[in-house]
């Protein structure tokens, strides 16, 4: 019940024609995959609640034509049920209860009746049995010879609007099926993990008399303030390793990026234009990305470290206040309508550098906050429409969107 | 409040990995603890309720005489319907508020959640702040802040709601 998965949009594309052609074919020719349930354990409704989760996984995927009938056999049977015969896939697993409630999930694939791979998953607590589902989706795809998903296995941490002047900061997985309040009570938006490992993040508090940057570790729980800016302090990146933070500060009133160095607290400034400069983002070693509206109107450019020049990045657009990168990619918000407060208002658009390619990547809505997974192959993002606050999953290689809407309250800025 | 509760869980993030015969796993721990800000300093003010209050009551008071001035839509400059509300509020800050600062909160409507609409309500305090200091208001007394679209004062889906969210509110501080 908690998993709600909708499939969107095969997105539309650029060289249109061609690549719709592609994707319809895509479709018809994915293998077939049924799962068995062969649970011991638990209750029909949490056997069904994990059912559920696996085949949304896997649906995620996009590389199986999933069926979702839910079908019991038991889990040493030689022979997949008949109902399931001609499928090219059977994933079958058996959930049952350990010492001290834990949750054991045996795990087999079988094609034409042989099995094909087995694992054992465990964990202490069955509450959070979506992570085991995401990790058996995550193994799935790697015997099927995929790219690697890390994302899949990711938290993601994201500021929830709750009333004005009132949020939340939650941990949760990509679906939102789980959900944990890390920070609560105040004014605290812009999370944003603080390495790799996702044992830290920093966000902005404004319920300090200036706003300001705090760093929590989840594991001790621990806050501490790294610095503060009349105006706006938000960690718009965190390099590779942690080390560098791009800052968007305003200590006289004027927003610019700054490049703050986590070991010796030294802030070092990179924009210096009259307007607004904000939401850096690293690109490579030399390049910064971020947006300004120094033509008039929010776009996307880019700082050179070492010759401090810069060069507009994107020429397709009226309002583009929003950018993730990755490699030689960026993903970003663009305004396409003519009219400002019209339906089809805000959609993100995927460019590479090094090519005139551009590919739109939503069609309705308020899209906004991309953030590629760290692979690339995935972004993450915010959507509101009618309404409704929602994370967005954009499978780039699959031209597949998924949604997850949010229970309560508004997205306001999410990270992964 | 402002107490900030960085509560813990993630109880067991647990995800693990494992073969056919082994039960191998990965446990991220996350401990749990609770961390209440600021509760010692609400303690020790309790001894000057009194004083404080009447002080909040007359900020409360002020703050009602100050004007909240508008913004059209992607626009941080004053328009000049906003001048006269502008001198109204130079004139309370300047007189009867003149021991207090300021802070500007920039507001902005619902299009976007990204830094780019923080910085447009900055920009607007920033525009305020600018008026003000012409005005011969002392620098060091103003403080400015953006809420982004985070503060709406209207949540209607009008153009008329919208306008109201794209503005600069005025509140003074002890």
């Amino acid at each position: 019940m908690k998993i709600f998965i909708s499939l969107l949009i095969a997105v539309s594309i650029m060289f249109a024609s061609d690549a719709t052609i592609e994707v319809v074919k895509k479709a018809d020719s994915l293998p077939s995959l049924a799962v068995e349930d062969s649970s011991i354990s638990y209750d029909q409704t949490f056997k069904e609640r994990f059912f559920k989760s696996i085949v949304a996984d896997l649906n995620v995927l996009s590389i199986f034509n999933v069926d979702r009938n839910y079908r019991t056999v038991s889990y040493d049977a030689s022979n997949v049920v008949v109902e399931n015969k001609d499928m090219n896939y059977v994933l079958r697993y058996k959930l049952s209860e350990g010492e001290n409630r834990a949750l054991n999930v045996e795990l087999k694939i079988f094609t034409q009746n042989n099995v094909v791979f087995n694992k054992i998953y465990k964990l202490n607590n069955p509450e959070i049995y979506m992570f085991a589902s995401h990790e058996i989706a995550y193994d799935v795809n790697s015997f099927m010879g995929e790219a690697p998903i890390e994302w899949i296995k990711r938290k993601v941490i994201f500021s929830r609007m709750i009333s004005p002047q009132k949020s939340e900061l939650v941990i949760s997985d990509y679906t939102l099926a789980y959900q944990h309040v890390a920070v609560k009570g105040g004014f605290n938006i812009f999370p944003k993990w603080a390495n790799k490992e996702q044992s830290a993040f920093y966000y902005s508090s404004l319920d300090e008399k200036k706003p300001t940057l705090k760093y929590v570790n989840i594991r001790t729980g621990s806050v501490k303030v790294i610095a503060s800016s009349d105006g706006m302090m938000v960690c718009s990146d965190v390099n590779e390793d942690g080390s560098k933070l791009l800052l968007t500060m305003a200590p006289k009133g004027q927003p610019d990026i700054y490049l703050y160095d986590v070991k010796t607290k030294n802030s070092k400034v990179l924009t210096t234009y009259g307007g607004i400069d904000v939401s850096g983002q690293f690109m490579g070693k030399d390049k910064v990305v971020f947006v300004s509206d120094r033509l008039g109107y929010p776009n996307i450019f880019s700082y050179n470290m070492n010759s401090g020049s810069i060069e507009q990045m994107i020429y397709y657009g009226k309002s583009n206040a929003a950018c993730s990168v990755f490699g030689g990619y960026i993903v970003y918000k663009a305004r396409e309508s003519s009219s400002s407060f019209g339906d089809n208002t805000f959609n993100l658009h995927l460019i590479s550098t090094e090519t005139d390619f551009i590919r739109r990547l939503t069609a309705v809505g308020v899209n906004e906050f991309p953030k590629f997974s760290i692979e690339g192959d995935a972004i993450i993002f915010i959507k509101n429409y009618k309404g409704q606050s929602s994370i967005g999953l954009i499978r780039i290689n699959h031209n597949k969107n998924y949604l997850f809407p949010l229970k309560d309250g508004k997205v306001q800025s999410l990270d992964w | 409040m402002k107490n900030v509760v960085v509560s813990s869980v993630l109880t067991a993030l647990i995800v693990l990995s494992g073969c056919s015969d082994k039960e191998p796993k990965v446990e991220e721990a996350v401990a749990a603890q609770e961390i209440v800000k600021d509760s010692s300093s609400a303690e020790s003010s309790s001894s000057v309720a009194s004083n404080i209050e009447s002080e909040s009551e007359l900020i409360v008071r002020l703050e009602k005489e100050l004007q909240t001035i508008y913004f059209d839509f992607d626009k941080f400059n004053i328009r000049t319907d906003m001048q006269s509300k502008l001198s109204s509020d130079v004139a309370v800050v300047n007189s009867k508020a003149s021991k207090f600062s300021i802070k500007l909160e920039g507001n902005c409507d619902e299009w976007g959640s990204d830094e780019y609409n923080f910085a447009l309500g900055l920009k607007r305090s920033e525009t305020v702040k600018k008026a003000l200091v012409a005005e011969g208001v002392d620098v060091k007394r103003i403080t400015m802040v953006s809420f982004g679209e985070s503060n709406p004062v209207c949540k209607d889906k009008t153009k008329e709601c919208w306008s109201q969210n794209r503005r600069v509110d005025f509140k003074l501080l002890p």
